[in-house]
């Protein structure tokens, strides 16, 4: 297949069956719409493309920043659409939650401002929050800003009823199916779909999924939220269901080690909220029916979200030489030197003193003749072995002496015969009035 | 068919529990002293100063933590706090006065915010600590100290204005502080007036309730920390202000649910949940919700100590350290200031319920002998039920759930004390009291007013001995007079 743009790559998603074994509906055949294979990641690919397009001359004519709401697909799709015409884009965001996609928009080139948190000592008749500000900024005339609006442009869901939901038709053989199930973020793809497809089948019946309230999970908003989406009609919908970051979690995994999709946490609570609805039904049904679900993105860009909900997940098996296995016998074993002891050593034996504290801690004030290995880099070279000889006396020094104790403990299991923790740290060395230095 | 009620039940610990369920004690005092009355519990600020404490040491980091005294004009509470760790931060003249008359020596008090001539001279007379807004203060607080021949001023300068790597993160602009971009020029003027000043640190209060914008900060701190250290200055404290927040309510699932309904309602698609529909920041357009939800967030699990602990683990936007450990390594005291944080469980403000109406509109108005500017929970958008406190210990006479409106004392149309329904597990009686719980932080006493010859409130320290509840007037609490936990 060959392409004059990445851009002409954006749609034509494949529609793959999810395997009985693995649902285990009987009687519902269930289809995944696999937007994670557009060429930017994710559904949003449409809906940036549709946005802009109409309106990419006359940017570029006029040198205008693509400006968006968005800490997520949609700013990684525009991202790229204003490189590849040479426009500036700015993403103002609320907070971006996963860590991925904030770098990966830096590296994309794109200006991110965050919004300012709530006020801690409120005015409540201060009705001027940021985000009117900056809708007001943006709607004037002349503003060098071409904002793609993607909770209230109908260029969002025009993507929709032109593209997504007239493929889920054709590869259906233009029936339509009779569930179609999809989270709410923009409600583009969901409206625009289910706009489709009630069109070619009145009986269908269209679940959109909302976060539970006390959660987050990336490109769903919760049940409040949806309200505040200009394209969000709640007629849409025939039930609106609530998933948890637990249950993405879970259809994410479903998805990833037995469907071959890999899935980011919406496509997988898409999934998760798409057999909890079917399940009920499945067992009263006495012919077959079809099920669509949509999933969004990728599952790459989510490891640090994945990891600090569940962790166990990405359990690593213990390392050999790490500060987390040692014993409190160990421990107690190790010679501590306080300020006076550990000055009288160092004239004496001329022990290596190696600091553990950060490199701009140790540029600031230091022990004389010390050397700085960081703690987390400390434990990366002690993973390989000793990064001295054994006949080397090792002073080892801590903010407050605890590290360095464990550190202590460590080497001495790996058969360093002399190494010593100053007891009470740089602290204790300050206030006792022992010197530092700098450069 | 009546909807479930929808509660927002303030959370409770022991102490304030306790005090509340004493119904003929709390009775008494109204009845003695008047309607509305506060109390406070000075006891509770020691367990507080206590927790912070505990975060501190999880972190292995010193420091002070400074009490923001105008979160509660109470004497009982400064008082008590004299005989705990802690220090307190004031920010007016009769703060200062209060404090130094409460007990706190000169080097417990650091002196903030915007000053009047009278306020810093008894700050520079009394030695006290005192937080820099300006060079132009710098330099007048270097004048008096020449004038008078008074010892060198230990000051903090307060820094505002910072800037993120990578990503912006914009903050609110603040009125108070000096850029850090003019750090230069403020560091100059501190190492011309050595003999005048000491610089003992830096400082920044930030007004909101996200972690990022006070990483921030922070790391930027330290950066003008080691500027110093380059220019032969020796700081060693980091003052991050406060800003910890209180975790109001006691069940999320009930916040959750009335934020929703309250959405419903705004959009039409429920019963109004206000006083004329009023929205708190929200309104609808064309079925879309528009604008922000002005509401505090009243359920909030992380607050305050577990927020600065939350805080001290996020790592620094640049240096990449735990803010903790970059703090720890670089051998800096920190220095907070809590005020609502350290006065939460701290006390009740109480109303005799004086009649009970309804409207034609249907409507059920529950008037208080109290107004809007003595609890000032709405004005703080703050929201949580008040709890009944029936007249003659009983149960309350009505027995189903009501929604009511609470108005107040004042002849004036807006005088409502909720703006919002109150949904009550009774309708009360005229005689009841009404407890408005945890509200010593900044509820009590801060917009308080004689309007209409209307009383202020009067407070009362209520303690603990031999088993029961006792209470001085708080002008008259001591820490001596109480036995008891606290010592």
């Amino acid at each position: 297949m060959r392409y004059d743009s990445i851009t002409d790559v954006i749609g034509d998603t494949p529609l793959v069956r999810i395997s009985p074994a693995v649902h285990g509906l009987r009687n519902i055949d269930l289809y995944a719409k696999l937007e994670m294979l557009n060429p930017f990641g994710s559904v949003k690919d449409r809906a940036a493309w549709s946005m802009t397009r109409p309106k990419l001359a006359t940017a570029v004519e006029r040198g205008d920043a693509i400006v968006e709401l968005s800490s997520g697909n949609t700013a990684k799709a525009l991202a790229v659409i204003a490189g590849m015409h040479g426009l500036p884009f700015k993403s103002v965001t609320n907070r971006m939650k996963v860590p991925e996609i904030k770098d990966l928009l830096l590296l994309l080139g794109a200006e991110i401002e965050e919004l300012p948190g709530q006020s801690e000592c409120l005015d409540p008749s201060n009705t001027d929050d940021p985000l009117t500000r900056i809708h007001r900024m943006l709607s004037e005339a002349e503003s060098g800003y071409l904002h793609t609006d993607q909770y209230y442009s109908p260029l969002n869901l025009e993507a929709h009823l032109a593209g997504t939901g007239p493929e889920i038709l054709r590869d259906l053989d233009g029936r339509a199916p009779d569930y179609i199930i999809a989270c709410v973020g923009t409600a583009g793809s969901s409206t625009g779909v289910a706009t489709v497809l009630r069109a070619a089948n009145p009986g269908i019946e269209v679940v959109g999924l909302v976060a539970d309230k006390s959660d987050f999970i990336p490109g769903i908003r919760n049940i409040d939220e949806v309200h505040e989406v200009g394209l969000f009609d709640p007629a849409t919908y025939d039930s609106i269901e609530t998933v948890t970051a637990d249950h993405a979690i879970d259809g994410l995994l479903t998805l990833v080690r037995r469907c071959g999709l890999l899935a980011g946490p919406t496509g997988g609570g898409a999934y998760h909220g798409a057999v909890r609805h079917l399940r009920a039904l499945d067992e009263g049904l006495t012919e077959r029916r079809t099920a669509v679900f949509i999933v969004c993105d990728r599952v790459e860009s989510y490891l640090s979200y994945i990891r600090k909900r569940r962790p166990e997940l990405l359990n690593q098996p213990p390392r050999q030489n790490s500060v987390a296995t040692l014993t409190e016998a160990e421990l107690a074993e190790v010679t501590a030197l306080d300020v006076d002891a550990a000055r009288k050593w160092i004239a004496e034996d001329r022990p290596l003193v190696i600091d553990l504290r950060g490199p701009f801690a140790y540029a600031a004030l230091r022990i004389e003749d010390s050397i700085n290995i960081v703690d987390e880099l400390f434990d990366e070279l002690l993973y390989g072995g000793l990064p001295f000889g054994k006949k080397q006396p090792v002073l080892l020094a801590c903010p407050v002496g605890e590290k360095s104790v464990r550190y202590a403990a460590l080497l001495t299991r790996m058969g360093h015969p002399d190494v010593r923790s100053l007891a009470g740290g740089i602290i204790g060395w300050r206030d006792a009035g022992a010197p530092l230095v700098r450069d | 068919m009546r909807s479930s009620p929808l509660y927002l039940e303030p959370r409770l610990e022991p102490r304030l529990r306790s005090v509340l369920e004493s119904a003929d004690f709390l009775h008494t005092l109204v009845d003695a002293l008047g309607s509305p009355l506060n109390v406070v519990l000075p006891e509770q600020i020691a367990a507080n100063v206590a927790r912070f404490r505990a975060v501190y040491q999880r972190h292995h980091l010193s420091g002070g933590i400074f009490f923001a005294h105008k979160a509660n004009r109470s004497s009982a509470l400064v008082r008590q706090l004299t005989v705990t760790e802690a220090g307190i931060d004031v920010a007016s003249l009769g703060e200062l006065q209060h404090a130094l008359g409460a007990g706190f020596t000169p080097d417990r008090i650091l002196a903030t915010g915007p000053k009047n001539p009278e306020f810093r001279w008894l700050a520079a007379r009394t030695g006290v600590t005192v937080g820099v807004d300006s060079r132009a203060e710098l330099l007048e607080l270097a004048v008096l100290v020449g004038k008078y021949g008074l010892p060198r001023v230990r000051v903090l300068l307060r820094l505002s204005g910072f800037e993120a790597p990578g990503v912006t993160v914009l903050s609110r602009p603040s009125r108070f502080g000096s850029p850090v971009g003019e750090v230069a020029g403020l560091l100059e003027a501190v190492e011309r007036h050595r003999d005048a000043v000491e610089l003992i640190g830096v400082a920044y209060h930030l007004d909101t309730v996200g972690v990022a914008e006070k990483a921030v900060a922070l790391e930027t701190c330290v950066r003008v920390m080691d500027e110093c250290r380059r220019r032969g200055l020796r700081p060693q404290v980091i003052d991050i202000g406060g800003g910890f927040g209180v975790n109001y309510l006691a069940d999320a699932g009930q916040w959750e649910r009335y934020t929703s309904e309250l959405t419903s309602a705004v959009l039409g698609r429920r019963p109004a949940l206000t006083w004329q529909g009023h929205g708190y920041g929200l309104r609808a357009e064309a079925g879309t919700l528009r604008g922000a939800l002005g509401l505090y967030p009243a359920h909030r699990p992380i607050a305050a100590e577990a927020y600065l602990d939350e805080l001290l683990a996020s790592p620094a936007p640049s240096l990449g350290r735990p803010l903790a450990t970059l703090l720890l390594e670089n051998l800096y005291d920190l220095h907070i200031e809590p005020g609502r944080a350290l006065v939460d469980q701290c006390g009740v403000a109480l109303a005799k319920v004086l009649e009970v109406r309804h409207t034609p509109g249907g409507d059920c108005l529950v008037r208080v002998e109290m107004n809007a500017r003595d609890v000032s929970l709405e004005e703080h958008g703050v929201l949580m039920d008040p709890i009944v406190i029936p007249r003659g210990g009983g149960r309350p006479s009505g027995t189903d759930p009501v929604a009511v409106y609470l108005i107040g004392n004042l002849c004036l149309e807006a005088d409502l004390i909720t703006r919002r329904l109150v949904h009550l597990p009774a309708l009360p009686s005229p005689g009841d009291l009404l407890a408005f719980a945890n509200t010593a932080g900044y509820f009590m006493d801060f917009s308080a007013d004689h309007a209409l010859h209307q009383p202020i409130a009067r407070k009362v320290a209520a303690y603990r001995e031999n088993g029961s509840w006792r209470w001085r007037l708080d002008t008259q609490y001591w820490p001596d007079f109480a036995t008891g936990e606290q010592q």
